[in-house]
């Protein structure tokens, strides 16, 4: 550890950090646009200069690594000046396009321009263009505008270092240098997204947020990918009841600062909703109906099929459902009604992969394509494996009464025809849905539910860690939650009341599902980080957690110094 | 200083040179069979040549003056480098406006090159040296790649050189070019087959450069020095040169308007005057009216102050300019000083690696801002803004001195030559626009946000 002191305050660092780090940890924001504490230190953008006591020339702090007893003065007249003259430069030639440019509102540089910046702009010069550079696609998801770039290259060195495949370098030097694909290359990796999001300025824009909305006009919801196992912490970005998009949220423990293009671009998939109420299905006439008329005719299927035989019920839960709904499935099922058959099944594959330095091996690696597996068995689903009831009827030496699918698209088999006419040999096929597909139209009672940006609950991720997602919008009117139906479901057998929410059914379980057992709802380690103001800087959650109580931190230092002179 | 005799150029003019046979007939390789030869018996190790070039008082000729025989101490010790090797890397990437001295020994001597390179190397512990050259020298690089392989085939490189139990490699690696590449962090990115980008010292590139491994980069003029001083001697190599600090013989690069202008051997510290002579005087008997005296990063000095300057490393830093690479511009009466800085500025602005805001945008801007004065579109506050501009691009401001490099001219001229600045901006088509005073907006802006940083 070092004791560093910067503007007059002396915080303790690790002996690794740089002066940059200890400004920051010290509550001194020293602008930087390069920096990044996941990317390797270029020290390129010279924003981040500070004064040094015994150097004689400024320095970048990023550059430098902290000693014992050095002493920083960030914000000296020096410092000052130099990062008047970084910001100078830097905008002598970027384009005053920020009403048009995706990026402004968490932009760098027109945050550090505001901050750090000249009020007036002393070149006459005509600003630098990049035809055939500029409002280009260089990949599935990235368009690259080189005119806004300040070649600080993160992304470059997100490419190379993070997603270890490199597509973006720099071409051509000096003012004319452009951050571009390798000859004949895509940005194409499974992490471009997040390329977009380390860029500073607008150079960088996913085609999917593109011109969609401006960016102070959203609401961040905390919630959990539910793209793969791996549960990578998101912010869901949304207003007046859409979803805009993803953004990864900062876990240390589980997605870092990344997120996949998979996850990321599943966000306005999340808006639809093609069911605005349940539908009945009668010798194949289909009707709209109301909530008590659907949920009573389940009930009475059930209870029908359930005096003849327990086992010629079964109702298959799914791995994208929360650890609070499996729960209200297996506790009503197999308690309550006395059904036994209450299993789930996850898709295998494709693998995801986020790089994670505190894991052994670097990477996270995700097999399942549903988000919560672990919960679900935990909750007392049982996995569908050889010789359960699922596979029975697949082979076709089973043929249940009534099967109740709590999740549509618990599979990507539900538009596989073979596959659901196995299931439709069930007499009576209820279906939780929002998206049309095959299954939901084989359905004999169709319950219209949210999609995850409409409800809350809990996953359990690949690592086996409760990790809470909350409400971004509110369903529309009529559709309902999957655990509300639940409960609405529950009450007509007398077991649940329809006022529990998804935090009381936590509460309600945690005693005895494995893995819940002394948590808290609203504990940061359920809870997660708060999501950041803008992607570029996810990293400040991290100081915003450090600097929450700046006199505490304060007054820890200063007990640690005066502790170090007794 | 008279009686000099050449010493670095003394082969050039003969025939077939480059030849080993010529080479060896003039008394090439003697040093190196000699320290071979020396190193079984324990008469000659590393450390006694290393002594011999410190004692000598060789400071390095590729332009910052620092003495070869401290930056060889530099290395690491085996014990604490541990497996990994050293390199020794000579920068033949001359690149330098108005600095030609290198290429005319690559291209005429290439043995004294490989036989400073070998003692160095011998010196340094090194199994494989480099020869990175400038991708325009096709000509040198062939001149030094042939050479090499006489010197193979005689057995002076290669495994177990001359029966002595040593290993030495060297190769010839061609840059493409880059002006940055003659830095040497940015030689060693480059040579490693990446873009020439100088790296953040430190660390410095004697503990981890090229490949991560203790790497020492010389200078062309400088190794040749070396083979000299092991020829001859440390006492015989400091008798030469003005004084104690600034030592041997030293090539000067002479261009412009003078009447002969070349490449000059002389004694280090010769007086400029005395090079003028030796240069057959100005051209048409103009007078001097002012001289780059180290290569175009050199700050300008005017002929008056010039004249006396004995061109030294530190004679000329004590006239507020540098000797650089000794590459000596001479501008009579007749030059445009502002079409001269444009031009350099022009220079820099395609040269900037691109790396670092301040030069990247910089060096462009100050071209864009003379290039503008000098079509007659100036305006009168344009000139101290130049000013203002270069001086915040340097002094620490960047990863690499070019940015110092590229200012340097113009922050020399202007205070020098202000009057032809102003009179090119006077005689604008586009008076008027007074520009908020820039520098009161400056302080301004540092107390707003200084009062505005914590708040």
């Amino acid at each position: 550890m070092a004791k560093v002191t910067v503007d007059g305050r002396t915080v303790e660092v690790p002996g690794t950090a740089n002066v940059l780090e200890a400004c920051r940890a010290a509550g001194v924001d020293v602008p930087h646009f390069c920096y990044h504490p996941r990317l390797s230190i270029v020290g390129q953008c010279r924003m981040c200069m500070v004064e040094i006591e015994g150097v004689p020339k400024i320095q970048a702090s990023c550059t430098v690594p902290v000693r014992d007893g050095m002493v920083v003065l960030a914000s000296s007249e020096k410092a000052l000046a130099a990062r008047n003259a970084t910001m100078e430069f830097l905008l002598i030639n970027h384009p005053l396009d920020c009403p048009i440019c995706d990026q402004a509102g968490e932009c760098k540089l027109q945050d550090n321009a505001v901050a750090a910046g000249l009020p007036v702009s002393r070149t006459v010069e005509p600003r630098r263009q990049f035809p055939g550079y500029d409002r280009t696609s260089i990949g599935p998801h990235v368009i690259a505008d080189m005119t806004r770039c300040i070649q600080c290259t993160r992304c470059i060195r997100f490419c190379s270092e993070i997603a270890g495949t490199g597509e973006l370098t720099f071409i051509e030097r000096g003012g004319h240098t452009i951050v571009w694909t390798h000859e004949g290359k895509e940005l194409d990796n499974a992490w471009s997204g997040c390329a977009a999001d380390v860029c500073p300025v607008g150079a960088l824009t996913t085609k999917e947020f593109r011109f969609r909305k401006r960016v102070w006009w959203l609401d961040k919801a905390k919630s959990v990918c539910d793209g793969c196992e791996i549960g990578c912490n998101i912010s869901i970005e949304h207003r007046d009841r859409a979803v805009y998009r993803f953004l990864p949220r900062v876990n240390l423990a589980v997605n870092d600062f990344w997120m996949c293009d998979h996850g990321r671009f599943r966000a306005e998939e999340l808006n639809g909703n093609d069911f605005t109420r349940p539908v009945l299905r009668k010798a194949g006439t289909a009707r709209e109906t109301h909530w008590g008329e659907a949920l009573d005719a389940v009930k009475a299927a059930v209870d029908a099929a359930v005096a003849k035989d327990p086992a010629s019920v079964l109702v298959l839960g799914s791995a994208r459902l929360s650890t609070e709904e499996s729960w209200l499935l297996a506790q009503l099922f197999k308690g309550t009604v006395g059904a036994p058959q209450v299993e789930f099944h996850a898709d295998l594959g494709p693998e995801r992969r986020i790089k994670n330095p505190s894991v052994p091996g670097g990477w996270l690696v995700g097999k399942e394509a549903a988000p919560n597996s672990r919960g679900a068995e935990a909750a007392g689903v049982a996995r569908a494996g050889k010789g359960s009831a699922l596979a029975r009827l697949l082979d076709g030496s089973y043929t249940p009464e009534v099967l109740y699918i709590a999740d549509a698209e618990f599979t990507s088999r539900a538009s596989d025809p073979a596959f659901i006419l196995a299931l439709c040999r069930a007499k009576t096929l209820v279906v939780h849905g929002r998206r049309t597909n095959l299954l939901t139209d084989a359905a004999d009672v169709l319950l219209p539910v949210a999609s995850l940006a409409g409800k809350e609950g809990t996953f359990v991720n690949v690592l086996g860690l409760v990790q809470r997602f909350q409400l971004a919008i509110v369903p529309p009117p009529i559709v309902r939650t999957d655990l509300e139906v639940l409960l609405h479901l529950g009450k007509r057998w007398g077991v649940f009341d329809t006022q529990w929410t998804a935090k009381s059914v936590f509460e309600l379980m945690k005693g005895t599902v494995p893995g819940y057992a002394g948590l808290g709802w609203d504990s940061a380690a359920v809870a997660g980080n708060e999501p950041t103001v803008s992607p570029t800087s996810a990293y400040d959650v991290l100081l915003e957690r450090r600097l929450s109580n700046p006199a505490e931190i304060l007054a820890a230092a200063v007990a640690e110094v005066a502790g170090g002179e007794k | 200083m008279s009686d000099f005799q050449p010493v670095l150029s003394a082969r050039l003019g003969k025939k077939n040179s480059c030849a080993l046979a010529t080479y060896v007939a003039d008394g090439g390789y003697a040093s190196w069979k000699k320290v071979l030869a020396g190193s079984k018996t324990g008469e000659w190790t590393p450390a006694k040549v290393t002594d011999l070039v410190k004692a000598s008082g060789l400071r390095g000729r590729g332009g910052a003056g620092f003495p070869t025989g401290m930056k060889w101490t530099f290395v690491p010790s085996r014990e604490k480098r541990g497996e990994k090797p050293v390199y020794l890397l000579c920068n033949a990437d001359e690149s330098e406006p108005g600095t030609f001295k290198d290429r005319i020994l690559i291209e005429k001597d290439p043995h004294q090159i490989l036989e400073g390179m070998m003692l160095a190397s011998f010196a340094l512990d090194v199994k494989h040296a480099y020869i990175y050259i400038r991708g325009e020298m096709v000509h040198g690089a062939e001149t030094l790649n042939a050479a090499i392989d006489e010197a193979y085939a005689a057995g002076l490189l290669g495994t177990n050189v001359l029966g002595s139990g040593l290993d030495l490699d060297i190769t010839v690696h061609r840059g493409a070019g880059a002006y940055i590449c003659g830095e040497e962090t940015a030689l060693i990115e480059s040579l490693e087959g990446k873009r020439g980008h100088p790296r953040i010292k430190p660390p410095f590139p004697a503990v981890s450069g090229v490949w991560d491994a203790p790497t020492v980069v010389n200078n062309v003029e400088t190794l040749c020095c070396v083979k000299h001083i092991l020829d001859r001697g440390a006492d015989w190599f400091k008798g030469i040169g003005r004084n104690e600090r600034n030592t041997g013989p030293k090539l000067y690069c002479v261009s412009g308007h003078v009447e002969k202008p070349g490449v000059y051997e002389a004694p280090m510290g010769i007086p400029f005057r005395d090079l003028l002579a030796m240069c057959g005087g100005m051209k048409g008997g103009r007078k001097v009216k002012a001289v780059i005296p180290g290569g175009s990063s050199a700050p300008m000095l005017t002929g008056d102050e010039m004249m006396d300057v004995p061109l030294d490393f530190d004679g000329v830093a004590a006239a507020k300019s540098m000797l650089g690479s000794a590459a000596i511009i001479v501008m009579d009466e007749t030059t445009d000083i502002p079409k001269a800085v444009t031009n350099i500025a022009k220079f820099y602005a395609h040269e900037s690696c691109g790396q670092c805001t301040p030069c990247r945008e910089g060096t462009p801007w100050l071209h864009k801002m003379l290039k503008r004065i000098v079509n007659g579109q100036g305006k009168k506050a344009d000139v101290e803004m130049l000013l203002q501009v270069a001086g915040q691009m340097g002094n620490g401001m960047t990863i690499c001195v070019f940015a110092d490099a590229a200012i340097a001219p113009v922050l020399s001229a202007i205070p020098k030559f202000r009057e032809e600045f102003e009179a090119y901006v006077s005689k604008s088509a586009t008076p008027g626009f007074d520009q908020p005073a820039a520098a009161g907006i400056t302080s301004k802006v540092a107390e707003r946000t200084a009062e505005g940083m914590h708040s």
